[in-house]
This record gives structure tokens, sequence and C-alpha cells, in this order.
């Protein structure tokens, strides 16, 4: 079978009307690309493999880049690994520059998600031999290295760091799962709360609860305000978009989507980490990195070519090793599954037709990614003129709705998602810093499993620091990013730069 | 309000009326049917099984029934607080397997839930070395640990992949007693780091399946991921009804040779050990009789008619479709003869 004979405008209509589901799931707070290939797995068995995969990865590609539009717009992260978007995007869009945000966003993403594409399409074999190079101490560090930038997102280092190690905390309450390893014994549970709390609290839900409900508490302690026009949204000659606004950030684009691809061909690593190691080094290698978190275009092309870079990465374990890259493409591997496919080493060259349709689907997508998103800029812009009492309980209600949802219905993740609405809310209050407990908390479980794995593998801790050349590199980064925090602290400038 | 004969008439219809409808709708599944399962993945065999089923006994019977990954802990829950039958479970032996080894949030399931219809196995179970490894065989590996060398096998504790490093244990013991401690697990997770501890160095052994692994198997002995079957836990006689094309470039007939009998891993020196990973139904305790069996009859006929068989081979499921007592009985059996080998080991005896 010919190539053409797979394109078919089935096969592209699925491609790009998945992607616009995809956008439209990333979009909702709480609702992700996970769970829209998690709904839409079953179809793919009456669609055929190509067919499906088009369906599939239009979705994913939709479903990471619709996420910047809540976390530009509302400050909440649609995905989590949009949360490092949350830090500027909002900025920009609570100074009216949310248009001009949306469009650095979106360009930032295609470039992202085109150039992980053509790193997967030239090199996932290479890739993937370099990638088993990375064990459990590698893993480890680059989960370390990723949790360093606590202390460069933190106003008061005492409270960021004491902040993220709170969030590691709360993030390991629950069972030590058999499935990651673990010896499944229960532990930092309170008495009496054994039941609801065995499986932990789940992430998103407490991104939303902390991102999303406790700025709504905030604005309602303060008093509904009223929606801001259209005119609000676009202010003086600084807030238009222009193509020069990416002059100087080649290397920012390049770097992050690398950044992005790189940790997405790692396995269980997580997506997160992706977007927030390019946000780190973007601060790092910045001329002005005290304007970070404050509104600087330069973390949002960061955050945003970083996580779409993911989305060709993410593959480049699922085709090469049969191994998914992170939680979409877990869920991907289904449709390979359900279609009686083997996905590993051999997957490529044994099913050219299928990879090279693979790879025609994700440019489809992202051209449609691109395309539906930058001509609708100005109505998702429109979305901060809803007048607030009628905005503020449709996004609690979404964000109810996807809490329960995302782990497929259980009650308790909208209970987590209220709770950690109410310790937002409050937390700010105690000076808690919320952008490292977040951090923390999607890090800390990763963090645990490969530092304790790295110990019962290996029995030894010089191991960190013997165990290869890949991870010397990875120290020296840990103690240049942990030093650039500290200086830039010292020097005032890093401290104003909380989110 | 006044009672007169024709309220209370109208009143006594009402509620014959209202009882005879709850009556009939406790004696069939609602319209509306969630399954879950013991696994959060969907990717995995155990997703691919029950979607395949609940597929299946929708069509027959008319109802819509939605397969929700929610992991073992939350699929017990749901099914714990439902007995009308509008949450079902499926799951596989790793459900007293777990309980057997301890595991934390695996209750005995036959003392807490009724163990229903059997519908599939996976025959995929499998152990792997390394393709340029010393050890060639099962046969390799026992007689390393007789000879006093540390074989570490990398397995995810407490379940499934636990009971194949249990059962070369148990050999090792079987064929020369104190052997056994020479076969050491490294506890790992998912696939990918079972692969990855054989990778770095650290595992001379990994579990794995036949469709997981298979094509790392194809890759040649230069390759750093290239690796060599030395068990499939499936019996023979299982792995004999898979497809004779078998999976990949691996022909059932070459699987075989790594099946019982060819390959022996003793279970009490005269059997061999075998463990086929079977899927089966799990429902509340309290759930009308009358509903379980609608579904054996169901599947019944949908096993009758042929065309899940198909399904299931294509996608390398045995299919083995048992009614809920037949099925029980065979479960209670199997959890015997395993525990037996557990708690033997555990004893020194």
């Amino acid at each position: 079978m010919e190539i053409l004979d797979i394109i078919t405008p089935l096969f592209l209509a699925l491609a790009v009307g998945g992607t616009f589901v995809g956008i439209v799931f990333g979009a909702i707070p709480g609702m992700t690309a996970t769970m829209a290939i998690a709904v839409c797995l079953p179809l793919t068995y009456s669609l055929g493999l190509e067919n499906g995969l088009a369906l599939l990865l239009g979705l994913y590609v939709g479903g990471i880049s619709g996420g910047l539009v809540p976390a530009i717009l509302l400050g909440i992260p649609g995905t989590p690994s949009s949360i490092t978007t949350t830090f500027d995007g909002y900025p920009m869009s609570q100074k009216g520059e949310g248009e001009k945000a949306l469009r650095i966003g979106i360009i930032a993403s295609l470039v992202g998600g085109l150039i992980s594409l053509g790193i997967l399409y030239f090199f996932a074999p290479v890739l993937a031999d370099f990638a088993i190079r990375f064990s459990y101490v590698e893993k480890f560090l680059i989960i370390l290295f990723a949790l360093t930038v606590m202390a460069a997102l933190s106003s008061d280092l005492l409270m960021g760091i004491f902040s993220g190690f709170l969030g590691i905390f709360i993030s390991l309450i629950g069972v030590y799962d058999i499935t990651d390893g673990g010896n499944g014994e229960l532990r930092l549970i309170p008495p009496g709360l054994e039941y609801w709390l065995d499986g932990g609290f789940s992430l998103l839900p407490v991104l939303i609860g902390v991102f999303g409900l406790a700025a709504i508490l905030e604005q309602a302690e303060v008093g509904v305000p009223k929606g801001q026009s259209m005119a609000d949204v676009k202010i003086g000659r600084d807030s238009s978009f222009s193509f020069s606004i990416f002059r100087g950030q080649v290397g920012n684009l390049v770097r992050s989507s690398g950044i992005g691809t790189f940790v997405g061909i790692l396995p269980g690593v997580g997506g997160s980490a992706a977007s927030i190691l390019s946000y780190s080094a973007a601060k790092t290698f910045s001329k002005t990195p005290e304007r970070f978190g404050k509104g600087e275009p330069a973390g949002i092309v960061a955050s945003e070519s970083a996580n779409n870079g993911l989305t060709g990465g993410a593959l480049v374990p699922l085709l090469s090793l049969g191994i998914p890259g992170d939680a979409a493409t877990a869920i991907l591997i289904g449709a390979f599954t359900l279609q009686g496919i083997q996905v590993g080493p051999l997957f490529i060259g044994n099913n050219p037709q299928t990879w090279e349709a693979m790879v025609i689907a994700m440019i489809v997508a992202n051209l449609a990614m691109f395309t539906m998103m930058y001509f609708a800029i100005r109505m998702f812009a429109r979305v901060v003129t809803v007048p607030k009492h009628i905005l503020f309980p449709i996004i609690l209600m979404m964000c109810v709705i996807g809490a329960y949802t995302i782990n497929y219905g259980i009650m308790f993740d909208v209970w987590t998602l209220l709770i950690f609405g109410l310790f937002g809310w409050l937390g700010v209050k105690l000076r808690l810093e919320i952008a490292p407990f977040v951090i923390g908390f999607i890090l800390g479980p990763s963090a645990e499993i490969y530092f304790v794995k790295s110990l019962e593998a290996f029995g030894d801790a010089t191991i960190f620091f013997t165990k290869s050349w890949i991870a010397v590199v990875l120290w020296v980064l840990i103690l240049g990013s942990l030093t650039a925090s500290v200086y830039l602290a010292k020097r005032g400038k890093g401290g104003e730069a909380t989110p | 309000m006044t009672l007169n004969r024709r309220t209370l008439l109208a009143a006594a219809s009402a509620i014959a009326l209202a009882a005879t409808s709850f009556a009939a709708a406790a004696q069939e599944l609602p319209r509306n049917v969630r399954l879950v399962i013991g696994s959060s993945s969907t990717g995995g065999d155990t997703y691919q099984n029950s979607a395949i089923v609940a597929e299946a006994l929708a069509e027959k019977l008319g109802i819509r029934i939605k397969v929700d990954a929610v992991g073992v802990g939350e699929a017990y829950k749901a099914l714990d607080r439902d007995s009308r039958g509008t949450t079902l479970m499926m799951f596989h032996d790793q459900a007293y397997l777990g309980n057997l080894y301890g595991v934390t949030g695996y209750a005995d399931p036959f003392e807490n839930y009724i163990i229903g219809p059997s519908v599939a196995i996976n025959p995929g179970n499998a152990y792997l070395v390394p393709k340029n490894s010393p050890y060639q065989s099962m046969e390799d590996i026992l007689t390393a640990a007789e000879n006093g060398e540390k074989v570490r096998v990398a397995i995810q504790p407490g379940g499934v992949s636990e009971i194949g490093f249990t059962a070369m244990k148990n050999a090792a013991r079987v064929r020369a007693p104190g052997s056994e401690e020479n076969i050491v697990a490294l506890n790992t997770g998912s696939q990918s780091d079972k692969n990855q501890a054989m990778w770095d160095g650290l595992a001379d052994v990994i579990n794995g399946s036949i469709q997981a692994n298979e094509q790392f198997t194809q890759l040649p002995e230069d390759d750093q991921k290239a690796m060599r079957f030395v068990w499939i836990t499936a019996g023979g006689a299982v792995l004999e009804q898979a497809p004779p094309e078998g999976m990949g470039d691996t022909t059932r007939d070459q699987l075989l040779k790594y099946a019982s009998p060819e390959t022996s891993v003793t279970l009490d020196g005269e059997k061999d050990f075998t463990f086929d990973k079977e899927f089966f139904f799990l429902f509340n305790k309290d759930m009308d009789p009358a509903i379980i069996d609608q579904i054996d009859a169901a599947l019944t006929e949908v096993f009758e008619e042929g065309a899940i068989q198909e399904r299931q081979k294509a996608s390398f499921f045995i299919p083995n479709f048992r009614a809920s007592d037949e099925s029980r009985a065979h479960f209670e059996e199997k959890r015997d003869t395993y525990r037996r080998v557990i708690d033997e080991l555990k004893s020194g005896s």
C-alpha cells in the first residue's frame, strides 16, 4: 500500500478533528490531552490503525497545545505541562496583553512541535539507544536538576524551598505502589484516612485546586470584579503582537524545544519536567532574569516550545522501545495493542507505512493546531471579558468535572480539588510559595522512586557521583542552577520573580 | 384526605407495580454498566481483554458497558459500593496472588467478592536473559544457582511477575535444597524498568512478556538491547492454542520450546510448574445471583457464536470461557497450588 492510499480525506479529517477536540480538552481546566486520548481510544478499533492514530495524535497535539489558553487567560494550567506558561502568561493577560501572550505561545508551540517531529523522524532509533544509557541514577539527577528550579522561582528563598519540600512530602502520601517497584505499603497517612488516601492525592485535582479554585476564592474575598472589555485585552503599542518579539528568542526556542524533546525520550521523567527545565534554562540564560514571572514573553516561549517538543520526544521510546514516554503516549500504546500491533525496536522497520502515517498525522495536527488557534485568538481572548460572576461558576464547574473524570470517576479527586483550593488560598496568606510547592508535588514521586531504586540497585550512595559522565554533567548543571539561584536571590532580582 | 376503598386499591396497585418493576430490574443488568479493571493502564492486556469482552457482552445484551482503568484499589472500592450490577470488575490472577503475597490493598477475592466467569488467557508471561548471557536456558540458570552463582531476577513484586520467580526458587530448592538462596529478586516496577535493569547490567534475568519483548529477541547479539527467551510460564497445551504464526517473527513452534514440557521448571520433582494468566470477572458479594446468571448465559452465547474467539486470538489471547461456578472452583484450586508453593518456600520445607 502506498502512503497516498493511507492519507485519505478521512485520515486528514480525523487528524484535524482530533486536533480541534484536543484543543477544547486542553483549554478546559481539568481536562487534559491524556483524558482526550483515553476517551477516544475505544473508537480507534473500528477506525483501523492509521486512521485511529491520526485521531489520537491530533488529540495529543491539540490537547498539549490547548493547555496554554487557560494558563494565559485564567492562570490555570490546562494541562500539567503548561504550569510554567502561567508564570508569565497570566501576568501578561492581567496587563491586558492576553492576545499577545496567546500568539507567542501558539507560535512557540508550533515551532516546538515541528522541531521535535523532525528529531523524531530522523533520529528516533539513535535517540532510543542514547535514552537507555539513563538508568535510575541519571533519571534521579534530572529530576533533582528540575527541583532546583524551586529556588529560582521563589521570592523568599527559604520559604520557597520549604514550600517545595512540603509539596514533595504531600506527593508521597499514599501507597508505595508495587507497580512502581515499591513495597506496596502505606505511608504518611493520618490514622483513619487510609481508605481515602491509599492512592494519595492525584496531580491534576491538586493543580487545578491551587491554581484555579484558590484564585476564585481570592477573588471572592476581595469582591468579584467586573470583566475586562475587549479594549482592555489589547492596550497600547507594546501590547500588540509582532514577530519581532521572537528576535533574540531563536536560541530559547531551539534550546527549549530540544529540552522538551530530550525529556520526552526519557521514560518516567514526566512531561512537566520538560517545561520546568526549559523555563529555568531560559531564565538562567536571560539578560533580564528579573522580568521572569512578571510577564516576560521568553518565559512563554520556553514553556510552550518545550511542552510541544515533548510530543515528538515521547514517541521516540514508544516507537523504538515499546515504552511510552509520558502519560498520554501510555494510552496511545493502547491503540496499537487494540489492533494487535507490537511496538518495539522493530516497529519502524516492520511498519513503514504506519510510521509514515504517524509522522504525517503529526505534521497535519501541528499545522491544524496553529491555524485553528492563531486565528481563533480573539475569540479565546474574549474569555476575560466575560463577567466574573458568570465566568467563575463556569470555571468551578469545569474544574469539578475535570477532577471527577481524570481518574475515571473517583469522588475523592473532587475533595482533593476543594482541599487544595483552600490550601492554595490560605497558603498565600501564610507566605507559602505556590509554584515551588506544585513543582515539588509533581516531581516528588519520581524523585523518590529513582532515588530509592538507585540505592537498592547499586547499594552505595557514591553511585550518584560515579555512575557515568552523564551523571557528572548533571551535577554540574545542578550546582550551576543552585549557584545562579542564590546569586540572583542575593542581588534581589530573583527575589521578585515569583509568579 | 379520606382513605376510601378506591384510593387504597390504587395505592396497593401502584406499590405492586413498583415492586414488580423493581424486582424485574433487579434481575437484570442495568442499561449502563461500568466495568472497572484492576489496572490503571489502557495500554495493557487487562484493558485490551476487557474491551473485547465488554463490547461483545454489551452487544449481546443491548446495553452499554464502559471499561474504566481505575487500578485495583479504586476498582475494589467501586465494586464494594455497588451491588446493583452497575459496576462489575475484570482482573486476572493478580487478584489472589497479591493477597497470597500479602500486598496491601489486596483483599481475599474469594472471601470478599464473587468470582465470575473467566474469559481468556494471556499466555505471554515470560522470562528473558540478555542475548549474550552465559545462561542460555532455565537449566543453565538453575545449574548456576546450584553452583553457588547469584542469579538476579528483575520482577515486579507481589503478583503475576513474582509467581514465576517463586517457581524458579522452588525448582532450585527441589533440585538442590539451599540453592534457592542464590536466586535473588531485583524489585522493579514497569516493563520499562525491568528492561532497563537488564541493559544496566543489574539483572541477569527479567520478567517480561511475549508481546512486549519478542522484538528485542530479534535484535542482533551485539545490540545492547538484544534479549533471549528462557522460559514461558504458560503450559504447552495452552500455548498450542495460539495462532501458528506466533508473535512477530517468532512462530508458535519456536515459542513452545520455552514452555513446558520442553523447558522444565519443576513443581515437585515430577510435574512442571506452569502459570497461565487468566482474566475473570469479579462481582459484589451481594449482587443478585440472577444478574450473574444473566452474564453467564450471555457469555455462553457469545462464545458459542465464536466471533469473540477470533478477536481474542488476533490479540494473542487464548479464549477460555468458564461460567461462574466452574470458574470459581478452577481459581480456588489454582490459588491453593500456588499458596502451597509460596508457603513451602517461606518455611523452607
